[in-house]
C-alpha cells in the first residue's frame, strides 16, 4: 500500500480515493448492479425471449444504427465547426461559440418538439423536403437528425482545444519541407487532432444510444420501424414489466459498455503511440 | 526601380529593401543584406527587433510589404514557402509528434515522391551527420530536447535546401546541451557548405557561430560585420552596448584629439581622409571604453596606459575567470561624464580584470585607484547628447518631457541636459557658460526663430525643434538645401532612424523650370544619395524626385500627413529663415531636426548677418 502513496503537495490520497469509490458506487455501480440483479431473477429462457423479440432486435438496429450515423455526421461537421471557430476570427464568432452549447442546456424534449415542428410535413424544412419526396419526421432519418443535434456539442467541444493546440509551427515546418496544403492537413493536423475527435465521436455516440426525450417526438414510434430501445424500456415500465425492462437495460448496458471500451482501448493505443515514454 | 546591378551568383541570399509592417508600424524596416555562398550569418537582436520576422520572410512564412528576396539569384519574393527550397529550424523543434524520427526526416522526401531506398540512404546519412545513428524508430517524445533539435536539423536538411534558416534553435535548451548542439550545427554547416542564417538574442552564441553578424534593432539592420570587427569598432551606441559591456563616455573632439573631461586621451586618430573635416570641427563625441580595456593602479605613475582620472572602487564581484568592478570617478574628473541617460551612473565605469591582474593588485571596496585606459574607440555617431534650451525652468522641464526627446534619449542611451538661458533669443547677450554640446533642443513657436539665431551664433550645428503636440512619427522625410550639408544630414538621419521605428524617405526637389533638362542629373543625385546612405551610414531609404519650390513642397507634405519628422540639412541660415520660417512656428506639427553646415569641410555656420 505504501508504494501507491506518492508524496504530493496536496495531501489526501486516502480521502479522494475513498470519495471516488463511494460516489461511483452510490450513483453508478449500485443502481446498475440492482438492475442486473433484477434482470437475473428471470430464467435464461425468459431472458432470451425478451432479447430475441423481433421488435426488440429491430429497436437495437435502429438505436445503434442511427447513433452511429449521427456520431459520424457530427465527426465531420463538428470538426468543420470547430475548425472555423478556432482558425478564423469573424464577426459573430463569440455568439456562434456560445450557441454550440445550447443542446446541452435545452431540455431534450424541447429540442425534439422544435425539430418536429421544423421538419413536419407542413414545417419550414419539411415542406421543401417533402417536395423532393423526402420524409424526415416519423422515419429513421428524423431520429438521426435529432441525435445529430444532441451529439454535436460533444464533438465540437472535444476537438476545439485540440485544434487550438496544434502549433502553427508544425504547419509552417511542413510547408517549408514542401508539403501541399492538403498534405499538411492530412498528414499533420488530422493525426494530431484524431484522439480528440475520437473522444468526441465516442461521447456523441454514447449520448445517442441513451437519448430518449428528443427522439420520441420526431420518431413517431412505429413498432418495428421507428421504435428506439429506450422507448421500449419505458413501454415495459408502463406495463409494470420491471423485469423485462431490466433485461433490456442490461443488454443495452452490455453492448454500450463493449463498444465504448473498444473505442477507449483504440484511443489508448493511439495515445501511447503519441506520448509513450514522456517524462 | 530597374535593376542596376545584376545579382552576383556567389550570393546565396540577397535581401533588397525588405519592409514588413504590422498595423502600419514597420517591424522590419528597409533591410538589405547579402549572404554569400556557404556563409554562416547570425542575425542578432533583442526580442521584438524584427529578426524572426525577417527570417520568416526569407522562408516565405510571412509576406513582405516591400522589397525583394532572392535565393541563389532566383527572385522568390512571390514564391510560396514550399517552393523556396529552404530548410527551417524552429525554436520549439516543431517535430511531428505522431511520426517516428525516420518519418520526420523523410517527410520532405516523401512529399517529393522520392523512392524508399533512396529515402532510407539519405536519412541514414543525415542521422550520422547529427550524431543520432540508430534512433530511426524513436518517437520525438522519447528523445531529449537536444536530440529533438538534432532531428529537426536533419529534417530541415533532407531535401538538400539551398539555404538553412534557424530561428533561435537553442532557445529551449540548457547551457551544456546548447554548447554541444552549437558545435554540431557548426560542423554540419561546414561540411555541407550551406548558406545559413541563424537568429538569436545571445551574443555569445553569435560570436561562437558567425562568419558575420548583423545586429538588428527596431526593425532595422544596424550594423553588419565580422564578430571581432563589430566588437572592437562598433558604429552605433546600440551595437556597442549590445555586443558585450561598454562604457560610453561623452568626450570632446578637438583639433588636438580626443579629450575626456580635462584629460587629452588621444592625439591622433587614423580616419579616412573624408572624415578629417569632422575631426577639425570641435564637437562632442561618444567614446567607447570596453571594461577589459580599463586598467587600475594605485597611483597615476604606475599606470601603463593613458590616464583617465582618479576613482574609487564601489563594488567588486567575482565571476569565475574575471573580476567585475564598478569604479566611481571622483569629483575632479566628473567632467568625464558617462553618456548614460541614467543620472545615477554618470561617473561610474564598469571594469573587468583577469585573474592575473587581480593577483598583481588586489583591490577592496572603497579603495582609491588611478584609472587608465588602453584603448578608446570613438563612435562615428553624430548625435552625442541633447541639451534643452529654454528661458525658464518650467519651459525647460516641459521640453525635457517631450515624448520624442525622451524616446530618442532612452533608445540612444544618452542624456538630456538642461540649459536655462534667460537671454535666449535676445541679441547681444553674453556667451553661455558652457560650450554647446550635442543637439540643441528648443520648442516650436513664435520665439523659435530668434532662439535658433541665438544658438547658431554660439556654434550650434544640430538643432531639434519640437512642436507642442506630437504623434509618434511613422515617416521621416530627409531633405537638404545644398550638397555641402549632404554628408552631415545623412549621418544625422541614419543615427535618428536607428532609434525610431519609422520609414525614411529622401526628397530631392529640383526647380520647376529645369524639369526636363535636369531629369537625368536629378535621378543620379537620388541614386547617389541612396547609395551613400547605404554604404557609409548603413541607412536604407526611399527616394522621391519632385519639381517645384522646396519650401512649398515640404509645407504641403507636412500638411498632408499628421505623423512624421523632418530632417533638414541647411547650408544658408539666412535663406532658411526667409523661406522656412513657418517650420519653426507650426503647432501641432512635425518635429524638425536641422543640420547646419556651411561648407563640407568646415565647422558649422557661425557667421550671421
Amino acid at each position: 500500500m505504501a508504494d501507491t502513496r506518492q508524496h504530493t503537495v496536496l495531501p489526501g490520497f486516502g480521502l479522494t480515493v475513498g470519495y471516488t469509490t463511494f460516489f461511483l458506487s452510490a450513483v453508478v455501480l449500485i443502481p446498475l448492479a440492482a438492475m442486473v440483479i433484477k434482470a437475473s431473477s428471470m430464467s435464461i429462457g425468459q431472458f432470451m425471449a425478451v432479447l430475441l423479440d423481433p421488435r426488440v432486435i429491430a429497436s437495437y438496429k435502429l438505436t445503434f444504427g442511427t447513433s452511429l450515423l449521427a456520431a459520424l455526421i457530427n465527426s465531420v461537421f463538428g470538426f468543420i465547426i470547430a475548425w472555423s471557430l478556432v482558425r478564423y476570427d469573424f464577426p459573430g464568432r463569440k455568439f456562434l461559440d456560445a450557441l454550440i452549447d445550447m443542446p446541452f442546456a435545452l431540455p431534450t424534449a424541447v429540442s425534439g418538439i422544435a425539430l418536429t415542428a421544423v421538419f413536419a410535413q407542413d414545417g419550414w424544412l419539411g415542406q421543401q423536403l417533402a417536395r423532393m419526396g423526402i420524409q424526415v419526421v416519423y422515419t429513421w432519418l428524423g431520429i438521426t437528425v435529432a441525435l445529430t443535434l444532441i451529439g454535436m456539442p460533444f464533438v465540437v467541444r472535444s476537438v476545439q482545444p485540440a485544434l487550438a493546440e496544434v502549433q502553427r509551427d508544425l504547419e509552417d515546418a511542413a510547408e517549408t519541407l514542401g508539403a501541399t496544403r492538403f498534405t499538411v492537413f492530412w498528414r499533420i493536423i488530422f493525426p494530431t487532432v484524431l484522439p480528440a475527435l475520437l473522444t468526441g465521436f465516442t461521447m456523441a455516440f454514447a449520448r445517442g444510444i441513451g437519448e430518449y426525450g428528443s427522439v420520441i417526438f420526431i420518431a413517431g414510434n412505429l413498432p418495428m420501424k421507428t421504435e428506439i430501445t429506450p422507448l421500449l424500456i419505458v413501454i415495459k415500465l408502463e406495463q409494470y414489466d420491471y423485469v423485462g425492462a431490466a433485461a433490456l437495460g442490461c443488454i443495452m448496458l452490455g453492448m454500450s459498455f463493449f463498444m465504448l471500451l473498444s473505442i477507449n482501448l483504440l484511443q489508448a493505443w493511439g495515445r501511447r503511440r503519441l506520448f509513450v515514454g514522456k517524462r | 526601380m530597374p535593376d542596376l546591378l545584376p545579382v552576383p551568383t556567389s550570393m546565396s541570399i540577397t535581401l533588397d529593401q525588405i519592409t514588413k509592417r504590422y498595423q502600419n508600424t514597420p517591424v522590419v524596416n528597409d533591410v538589405s543584406l547579402e549572404v554569400s555562398d556557404g556563409e554562416f550569418f547570425v542575425l542578432l537582436g533583442a526580442s521584438g527587433s524584427g529578426k524572426s520576422t525577417l527570417l520568416r520572410a526569407i522562408a516565405g512564412l510571412t509576406g513582405v510589404d516591400h522589397g525583394r528576396i532572392s535565393l541563389h539569384g532566383r527572385d522568390v519574393t512571390q514564391v510560396s514557402p514550399r517552393k523556396r527550397e529552404v530548410g527551417f529550424v524552429f525554436q520549439n523543434y516543431a517535430l511531428f509528434k505522431h511520426m517516428s524520427v525516420a518519418d520526420n526526416i523523410e517527410f520532405a522526401l516523401r512529399v517529393r515522391g522520392v523512392k524508399s531506398a533512396e529515402r532510407r540512404a539519405r536519412r541514414q546519412e543525415l542521422l550520422r551527420l547529427v550524431a543520432l545513428e540508430g534512433m530511426d524508430d524513436r518517437l520525438p517524445t522519447q528523445l531529449s530536447g537536444g536530440q529533438q533539435q538534432r532531428v529537426a536539423v536533419a529534417r530541415a536538411l533532407a531535401h538538400k535546401p539551398q539555404v538553412l534558416l534557424m530561428d533561435e534553435p537553442f532557445g529551449a535548451l540548457d547551457a551544456k546541451i546548447r554548447e554541444e548542439l552549437r558545435r554540431t550545427i557548426r560542423e554540419v554547416q561546414r561540411e555541407l557548405k550551406i548558406s545559413t542564417i541563424l537568429v538569436t538574442h545571445d551574443q555569445e552564441e553569435a560570436f561562437a557561430l558567425a562568419d558575420r553578424i548583423g545586429v538588428m534593432n527596431l526593425g532595422r539592420l544596424l550594423e553588419v560585420g565580422r564578430p571581432e570587427e563589430l566588437y572592437a569598432r562598433p558604429a552605433t551606441r546600440f551595437v556597442a552596448t549590445f555586443l558585450g559591456a561598454a562604457n560610453l563616455l561623452l568626450a570632446r573632439q578637438t583639433a588636438q584629439g580626443i579629450r575626456v573631461g580635462a584629460t587629452p586621451v588621444s592625439t591622433m586618430l587614423d580616419k579616412p581622409a573624408n572624415q578629417r573635416a569632422e575631426l577639425r570641427r570641435e564637437h562632442e563625441v561618444v567614446a567607447m571604453l570596453r571594461p577589459e580595456e580599463i586598467s587600475l593602479a594605485v597611483e597615476r605613475e604606475s599606470l601603463n596606459s593613458i590616464y583617465l582620472g582618479a576613482g574609487k572602487v564601489e563594488t567588486i564581484s567575482f565571476t569565475g575567470a574575471f573580476e567585475r568592478l564598478r569604479v566611481r570617478m571622483v569629483e575632479a574628473d566628473k567632467a568625464a561624464v558617462s553618456a548614460d541617460a541614467d543620472a545615477e551612473n554618470l561617473a561610474i565605469l564598469d571594469v573587468t580584470r583577469t585573474q592575473h591582474e587581480q593577483r598583481q593588485l588586489p583591490l577592496s571596496v572603497g579603495q582609491s585607484v588611478a584609472v587608465g585606459v588602453r584603448r578608446i574607440h570613438v563612435l562615428p555617431t553624430p548625435l552625442s547628447s541633447y541639451s534643452v534650451y529654454a528661458v525658464t525652468s518650467t519651459e525647460a522641464d516641459a521640453l525635457k518631457q517631450h515624448p520624442l526627446l525622451v524616446d530618442l534619449a532612452t533608445r540612444m542611451k544618452t542624456r538630456i541636459t538642461t540649459q536655462i538661458e534667460p537671454g535666449l533669443g535676445q541679441a547681444g547677450t553674453a556667451r553661455p557658460q558652457q560650450p554647446l554640446a550635442g543637439v540643441a533642443v528648443i520648442a516650436a513657436g513664435a520665439d523659435a526663430g530668434a532662439q535658433l539665431d541665438w544658438l547658431l551664433q554660439r556654434g550650434a550645428a544640430e538643432v531639434l525643434i519640437l512642436p507642442g503636440q506630437y504623434t509618434p512619427a511613422t515617416r521621416v522625410l530627409i531633405h537638404w538645401t545644398g550638397e555641402e550639408v549632404r554628408r552631415a544630414t545623412l549621418a544625422v538621419a541614419a543615427s535618428v532612424l536607428r532609434h525610431v521605428p519609422a520609414e525614411a524617405t529622401y526628397l530631392n526637389i529640383l526647380p520647376e523650370e529645369e524639369s526636363d533638362a535636369s531629369k537625368p542629373s536629378g535621378m543620379r543625385e537620388l541614386l547617389d544619395a541612396r547609395s551613400e546612405a547605404q554604404a557609409v551610414h548603413g541607412l536604407e531609404m526611399r527616394t522621391e524626385l519632385h519639381y517645384g519650390d522646396a519650401a512649398a513642397l515640404l509645407q504641403r507634405e507636412l500638411a498632408e500627413h499628421t505623423s512624421g519628422m523632418l530632417i533638414l540639412g541647411v547650408t544658408d541660415p539666412v535663406d532658411f529663415r526667409q523661406r522656412f520660417d513657418w517650420l519653426l512656428q507650426q503647432s501641432p506639427g512635425w518635429p524638425v531636426l536641422l543640420v547646419f553646415r556651411s561648407e563640407e569641410t568646415s565647422a558649422p555656420v557661425r557667421k550671421m548677418t
